[in-house]
């Protein structure tokens, strides 16, 4: 059976155009799951998303965020998904 | 040097989603100081989807006998296979028309805006038009606005890690801040457990820990501090799936089926009626085991089928589905596939302890007609609680817990002093995960319990199975202490990840007990392939016996508090 996807380098699911982020910290407040980090009171840094393999893919950062600079994309193994769903269904141990 | 802030009210809760903030609110009506901690950042989303919501169940009592408490009641039994808690249930159904109609006070509008009128749907095996479809970007913000002008504490990204109980009574909890490290000892003379149900439990199709249906920072929290205050929890051995497109373990199952979607195998065969009467409109529990039966019998794949639905359906799905998860249209997007043209590939999500997939069960801890535990003062709503399930239910159990507790708290008199030095272990075993090395991390720790729940625990569960799961959790318990946190953020998801092997522990324990299959894959036993009705009208009880999970079971026609330590006490004194 497939591993759980951990290593944080196979994805990123929250693109930041650094050219329209105005550094506001609203992302990094609204992240359910705290994993984007943005310094505080300094308008010259954008946020880290420091912990991408632990993203919901809730969007709340790309609804929040006051000039769309935020994109929420979806790896492959999610989009074109190829598990066999009955992997899924336990073993039968006799 | 005191490490720990030191904090004192009357009321903590553990969780700022719906059913925390609910309770919140008649606490703060009755004049009471509360403490809220959440390990999110804001109260403006529900705890379980940090979305809106799209649907709310409820009885409104507007004439019809449908729909009056007396008529759903009546069809509790039947809806939950008769394993329920019919006290709390009715308790809950005769309080939704107050709830409802307070929500609305606070602001909610739930009133189609086309119509003006509430747009009412059947789904999921309910006897009426229970669930109201409407547009809830803003439900959650109303209720959250609601307790900050009560003036409650909030603390943000703080993660309760132990409750403090002395001879069966709450009286605080410690906890600490994941992003500036401070700790915390709150002394409180009641505790709401309000936060939510297990997830990161077993695989799913995308593999990814955190692609799950429900919130996946939602770990299974208040059960395991619950138990490990002495706290009876219920029903553990139901777990709950959904039906999800493939790939992306999402929410909307409610809106499709009550909007008419079909569900179809790969000969284009709608399967549902083999396995019900009401076809798509049956239980969830009932759905997702008709397509896990469906992938077993090797007629995968399973497609949604929504061709041919109307445009105005569609409109309203497109619509609806949004609501409860705003990046979905994004995934069909991407995926490029149009679900008003296409059939679309689904599959069975992975599991999580919640209401396994009826509403009235529940599973978590065991309350009472007020709330309340088997532990005094330590209440319990929402998805960790019995009996609770979804949004209404939440905001309903929610909302008699904060009341349920004012008696409490006003009849409390001195509570045991918070001593520091007897407290200090707690965080000292903690912060020890900060500076261990080794490979052994909170994701090791759950790939472990995934591996082990999907495999022994999950939708097919035989004895030899469960008995070789639990000497896996077992042998995951002791290395614990191994585990290693990066940071403090890492710190938190080790504490997460123990309370997921824990939860996991006193699943395999209640399935082990429960030899009977009950409602379909929510407790399949292959060994006992059938419902018992003889020896089985029993809840499986579970509870922290002197080495590990104590298995008690209580017929139905109890109230689940008459096996409370508690009562027998007043009933001995």
């Amino acid at each position: 059976m497939k591993k759980t996807v951990h290593n944080p380098a196979v994805h990123n699911p929250i693109l930041i155009n650094p050219d329209t982020c105005v550094k506001c910290n609203l992302c990094d407040w609204i992240c359910p799951g705290d994993l984007i980090y943005k310094e505080e009171d300094n308008r010259d840094t954008l946020p880290v998303i420091k912990y991408p393999d632990e993203c919901w893919y809730c969007g709340l950062c790309q609804t929040i965020c006051p000039t769309q600079a935020i994109t929420v994309v979806f790896p492959d193994n999610m989009v074109h998904n190829k598990t066999d769903v009955a992997t899924l269904l336990g073993k039968v141990v006799d | 040097m005191n490490k720990f802030n030191y904090l004192e009210t009357d009321v903590l809760i553990v969780g700022g989603g719906v059913a925390g903030s609910m309770a919140a609110i008649p606490a703060l009506e009755a004049g009471l100081k509360v403490v809220i901690c959440e390990k999110g950042k804001v109260l403006d989303h529900c705890g379980s989807i940090g979305c809106g919501v799209d649907h709310y169940l409820t009885v409104m009592d507007t004439g019809p006998e449908w729909d009056t408490p007396e008529f759903l009641i009546r069809h509790v039994p039947e809806l939950t296979d008769h394993i329920v808690d019919m006290a709390v249930a009715s308790k809950v159904i005769h309080e939704m028309p107050r709830v409802f109609r307070k929500i609305e006070a606070l602001g909610v509008d739930f009133k189609d805006r086309k119509t003006g009128d509430y747009y009412r749907l059947r789904s999921f095996g309910l006897p009426g038009t229970y669930h109201i479809n409407f547009d809830g970007t803003d439900f959650k913000k109303h209720i959250g606005e609601r307790v900050r002008k009560g003036k409650a504490t909030v603390l943000m990204r703080t993660m309760v890690v132990q409750l403090l109980e002395r001879d069966n009574r709450i009286y605080g909890a410690v906890a600490f801040n994941f992003r500036t490290g401070e700790w915390f000892t709150i002394r409180a003379k009641a505790v709401v457990l309000a936060a939510g149900d297990v997830n990161r439990l077993s695989k799913n199709a995308s593999g990814m820990a955190f692609d799950s249906w429900h919130f996946p920072y939602n770990t299974g929290d208040a059960q395991a501090m619950g138990y490990r205050a002495g706290a009876v929890l219920a029903n553990m051995e139901s777990v709950e799936a959904t039906l999800t497109p493939k790939g992306f373990s999402t929410q909307g199952l409610n809106a499709l089926v009550s909007l008419g979607a079909y569900f179809v195998n790969k000969s284009g065969e709608r399967f549902m009626f083999r396995y019900d009467k009401k076809g798509e409109n049956a239980r969830r529990a009932v759905l997702a085991d008709a397509v896990i039966n469906e992938y077993l019998l090797g007629n995968g794949p399973v497609y949604l089928d929504c061709r041919h639905l109307s445009q105005e359906m569609l409109d309203r799905m497109e619509y609806t589905l949004q609501v409860d998860r705003y990046t979905l249209p994004a995934f069909y997007k991407q995926k490029g596939v149009n679900f008003r043209e296409e059939l679309v590939e689904i599959s069975v999500s992975e599991l999580s302890i919640r209401r396994s997939g009826v509403y009235f069960r529940g599973s978590g801890l065991a309350v009472d007609t007020h709330g309340e535990t088997s532990v005094i003062g330590l209440y319990a709503a929402g998805d960790c609680a019995t009996v609770s399930g979804g949004i209404a239910g939440a905001a309903v159990l929610g909302h008699i817990a904060g009341e349920g507790l004012v008696h409490r708290v006003r009849a409390t008199g001195t509570l045991p002093d918070i001593d520091a030095a007897a407290v200090e272990p707690v965080r000292a075993e903690s912060m020890a995960h900060l500076k261990r090395d080794g490979d052994f991390g909170w994701r090791q720790l759950e790939d472990a319990t995934r591996e082990t729940v999907t495999d022994y625990v999950g939708v097919r569960r035989n004895d030899k199975g469960l008995r070789l799961a639990l000497q896996t959790l077992h042998a995951l318990a002791k290395r614990e202490p191994e585990l290693k946190a990066d940071d403090l953020h890492g710190l938190m998801r080790v504490h997460e990840a123990k309370n997921i092997r824990l939860n996991a522990e006193l699943m395999a324990s209640a399935s082990l007990a429960r030899t009977e299959t009950r409602t379909g894959s929510a407790h399949w036993r292959i060994d006992h392939p059938q419902p018992d009705e003889q020896h089985w009208r029993k809840f499986v009880l579970v509870s922290r016996g002197a080495d590990g999970p104590q298995v008690e079971t209580l017929g139905t026609d109890h109230a689940m508090a008459d096996a409370f330590a508690r009562n027998k006490t007043a009933a001995a004194a």
